[in-house]
């Protein structure tokens, strides 16, 4: 068969097949141990015991607040059971497998593959799911919700610009309730907005003794003179001076004016309380209220900022990249074994100085944010420090690689003309770190403006700084324009990056 | 008059690369190292002017005793001889021309060459020096950009710029097919023929022994185990030279170009 693997440089199993399956059905793993085969047996009693824990770990906490192991266990399969009833029927069937699997590896020979490890993987892979607290129909059904925030970070353009705004109304005097002599239609003033109301008199809405509404009279509204098609609201202003928008219906009127700046509507008179104090015929007022921008488009608020802290970004990654290089270069040659091989002092000094840039390079630059912000508080010099401490970091190994695997062919071929110790580097040295020190330096310049706008999350300056504020003020609008501006720059960077590269390697 | 007395080089993990190695070259001869790999070639060329250190012995070239020379005379006597290396060593980021006026940095003011500034009459030399091997329209071509057997005339260009008495050839042939070999070594043996250049040159070939040589000496372990004239070396058998050489000999099957040069 195909499928059947035979080894005969292996030693043959300790025990017989059957003893080796029982062995395994007590401990699983002890089986296959027995039968010479070590590392498997380790591999599958430590998933098998791990798988337990985590499993228990999980009921746990499902269901603590239950009394004892088999009432835990009761609650935790009813409040998950798609998650505990396969996983806990996995976990027999592993073990019975287990056991299987001894009995095949201990016969001589040696069959059964890595059909047990798959079932491993599986019930690692369903525990993980309920770890990671993964949810695919939260994801579904809340994506619709997070479509306008997200629509708006994607577009967020529409704020990008501002205007000097001024409010633009016209009202018309209503008199409550009707008498002989009703109020005269307001004076038209050419240029100016113009708002007529039919008729000028009429009754208020009220409620009667069963708080239901009875309407009051229906007015025709005609506006002219307004701005084309803006937002128009209606607006109504009570003898005591109360203003507020009318609702009809529930909702408040809000319309756009059409591209004359008039519009023409009807108007059922709103529900007003009106003090006892206040008898007999009173004015209200019926005013149409629009908000426009006038004067020339600026940048708005949140697009200078924006701006401004791009800019502060590629600064911090620059001054971090240009203190990685200069502070890299001379740790660089401590770090390079083809120079500090040749006495066990300087060969120390190599492995300390290898020691410590992996050490320091293994620290995420967020985490030297964080470190830096608390020495130096806030602001992009924070920033800066944690990403030079990285790049000194990163920088230092490349370098000091670069400087391994230099050719020492040339060298020797310069020398040999009779060429000083400086002519010597200036001709066959430099030549032969200068690709590889360029190709580090901006890579690491790439890799720094990159960190530079996240680095602000954590308060280490630039952009991500005010990212983060947007985000919390939930002003997802300004939130697009930093997003926006981070990936302009990456690409941009991107492509600058890669044709010096192109240039000098 | 190059005399090597009793040279001893023995690395600092303890390989003895030459034992007490003694011979004499005169003006003008073109001799040729043989030897098994290992056998201490490259040893015994670079001990010549010192890129390696000899542990014990003397070489005195025309009654200037190398083994003593301070670093200032050591430049001095470096500039008079010509080294061409098995895998070019050339700059391979920098052009042919730079490459080839490299071989004056022994002559040159120090602080001026640093700003890579060379005398006018350098740089037509190096011009001159391309057009002798035949590449003087590579000038600006990046020396990586070249095939092996021009880069290893650019090589022999970076050696003719020194203006050598001798040439120091560690297998300058040995990356190159043997058409190409032919062609190389032609022109090292054009110079020692026309301008009396002394070259010391290791070679693996039988025939190419046989065909440039005017002397022989054969290593084995540091040692030298054979010593020959031209007559010697063209009455050899292949039986012979094996025994000296080991079964790593080949014999090239293509012969001189003519015209070869
Ligand atoms: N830098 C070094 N340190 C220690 N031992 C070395 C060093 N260079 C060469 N050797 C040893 O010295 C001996 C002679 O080496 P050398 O390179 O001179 O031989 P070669 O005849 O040129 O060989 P090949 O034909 O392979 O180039 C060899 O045993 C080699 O391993
Ligand atoms: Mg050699």
């Amino acid at each position: 068969m195909a499928t059947r693997t035979i080894r005969k440089d292996k030693q043959p199993s300790r025990v017989s097949p059957r003893a080796a399956g029982i062995a395994s059905l007590f401990i699983p793993g002890l089986g296959q141990i027995l039968a010479r085969e070590t590392r498997r047996g380790l591999l599958l009693f430590g998933s098998i015991v791990s798988i337990i824990g985590l499993t228990a770990w999980r009921i746990y906490e499902l269901a603590h607040l239950e009394p004892g192991p088999l009432a835990m266990l009761t609650k935790a399969v009813q409040r998950r059971p798609v998650f505990l009833i396969p996983l806990l029927v996995g976990i027999v069937a592993l073990w019975l497998w287990s056991a299987w699997d001894a009995y095949q590896q201990a016969h001589p020979e040696r069959r059964g593959g890595g059909g047990v490890f798959i079932l491993v993987i599986v019930l690692f892979f369903t525990l993980g799911w309920q770890i990671g607290e993964i949810d695919l129909y939260k994801l579904v059904t809340e994506l619709p919700d997070a479509w306008r925030p997200l629509s708006q970070v994607l577009w967020p353009w529409p704020a990008a610009i501002e205007r000097q705004e001024e409010v633009l109304s016209a009202g018309a005097d209503i008199l409550v309730p009707c008498d002989e002599n009703p109020p005269p239609p307001p004076e038209e003033v050419p240029g100016q907005p113009y708002l007529v109301a039919t008729p000028t008199c009429g009754e208020l809405s009220t409620l009667d003794e069963n708080n239901q509404i009875i309407p009051g009279t229906t007015l025709h509204l005609v506006g002219r003179g307004f701005a084309p098609n803006t937002e128009t609201k209606i607006w109504w202003v009570d003898p005591l001076g109360n203003e507020f928008v009318v609702r009809q219906g529930g909702e408040y009127i809000v319309f756009e004016t059409d591209e004359t700046g008039s519009f023409e509507m009807d108007l059922v008179m709103p529900y007003r309380l009106i003090p006892p104090s206040a008898a007999g015929p009173q004015i209200h007022r019926v005013e149409a209220r629009q908000v426009v921008g006038t004067g020339p488009a600026r940048p708005s608020e949140p697009l200078r900022i924006s701006i401004a802290r791009m800019i502060e970004t590629i600064f911090l990654g620059m001054m971090a990249t240009i203190f990685g290089i200069l502070f890299s270069i001379p740790i660089s040659f401590l770090a390079a074994k083809n120079l500090m091989s040749g006495s066990p002092v300087t060969l120390v000094i190599y492995y300390i100085t290898r020691t410590i840039l992996n050490i320091v390079r293994s620290i995420e630059p967020l985490i030297w944010a964080i470190i830096a912000v608390v020495v130096v508080g806030l602001g992009p010099f924070a920033g800066i420090l944690a990403l030079t401490i990285h790049s000194i970091a990163a920088l230092g190994k490349l370098y000091s690689e670069a400087i391994e695997s230099i050719d020492p062919g040339p060298i020797e071929a310069i020398q040999a003309t009779g060429a000083n110790r400086l002519q010597t580097i200036v001709y066959a040295v430099i030549p032969q770190m200068i690709p590889p020190f360029v190709s580090f330096s901006i890579y690491r310049w790439d890799i720094n403006v990159r960190m530079s706008t996240v680095i602000g999350l954590v308060g280490g300056g630039g952009i991500g700084f005010v990212l983060i504020q947007y985000i919390k003020l939930l002003d997802y609008r300004a939130a697009g324009i930093a997003v926006w501006f981070i990936a302009i720059t990456v690409a941009i960077l991107d492509y600058v990056s890669a044709e010096i590269r192109q240039r000098f390697v | 008059m190059l005399e090597v007395k009793h040279l001893t080089k023995i690395y600092e993990d303890g390989t003895v690369a030459l034992r007490d190695v003694s011979f004499t070259v005169e003006d003008g001869e073109f001799l040729v190292i043989i030897g098994l790999s290992g056998s201490g070639k490259s040893t015994l060329l670079r001990c010549i002017n010192r890129l390696i250190e000899p542990t014990e012995g003397q070489i005195i070239w025309n009654g200037v005793d190398i083994t003593a020379a301070d670093p200032v005379q050591l430049r001095q006597i470096r500039r008079q001889i010509g080294m061409i290396f098995q895998q070019f060593n050339l700059v391979k980021r920098s052009t042919v021309l730079t490459n080839v006026l490299a071989g004056r940095l022994g002559y040159v003011n120090p602080w001026a060459s640093l700003l890579h500034r060379f005398p006018k009459q350098d740089v037509e030399m190096a011009m001159r020096a391309l057009e002798r091997v035949g590449i003087a329209d590579q000038a600006h071509k990046r020396a990586d950009e070249l095939s092996g057997g021009q880069q290893q005339r650019v090589g022999i260009a970076r050696a003719l710029m020194q203006q050598p008495k001798m040439i120091l050839a560690d297998e300058p042939v040995a990356s190159l097919d043997p058409v190409l070999a032919h062609s190389i070594l032609g022109y090292l043996e054009q110079l020692n023929q026309e301008e009396g250049i002394t070259v010391l040159c290791s070679l693996h070939y039988l025939d190419l022994v046989q065909r440039y040589a005017t002397r022989v000496i054969g290593l084995r372990d540091g040692r030298i185990v054979y010593r020959g004239t031209r007559e010697d070396i063209r009455r050899m058998t292949d039986e012979e030279f094996k025994e000296i050489y080991g079964e790593e000999a080949v014999r090239v099957s293509v012969g001189p170009r003519e015209g070869g040069m």
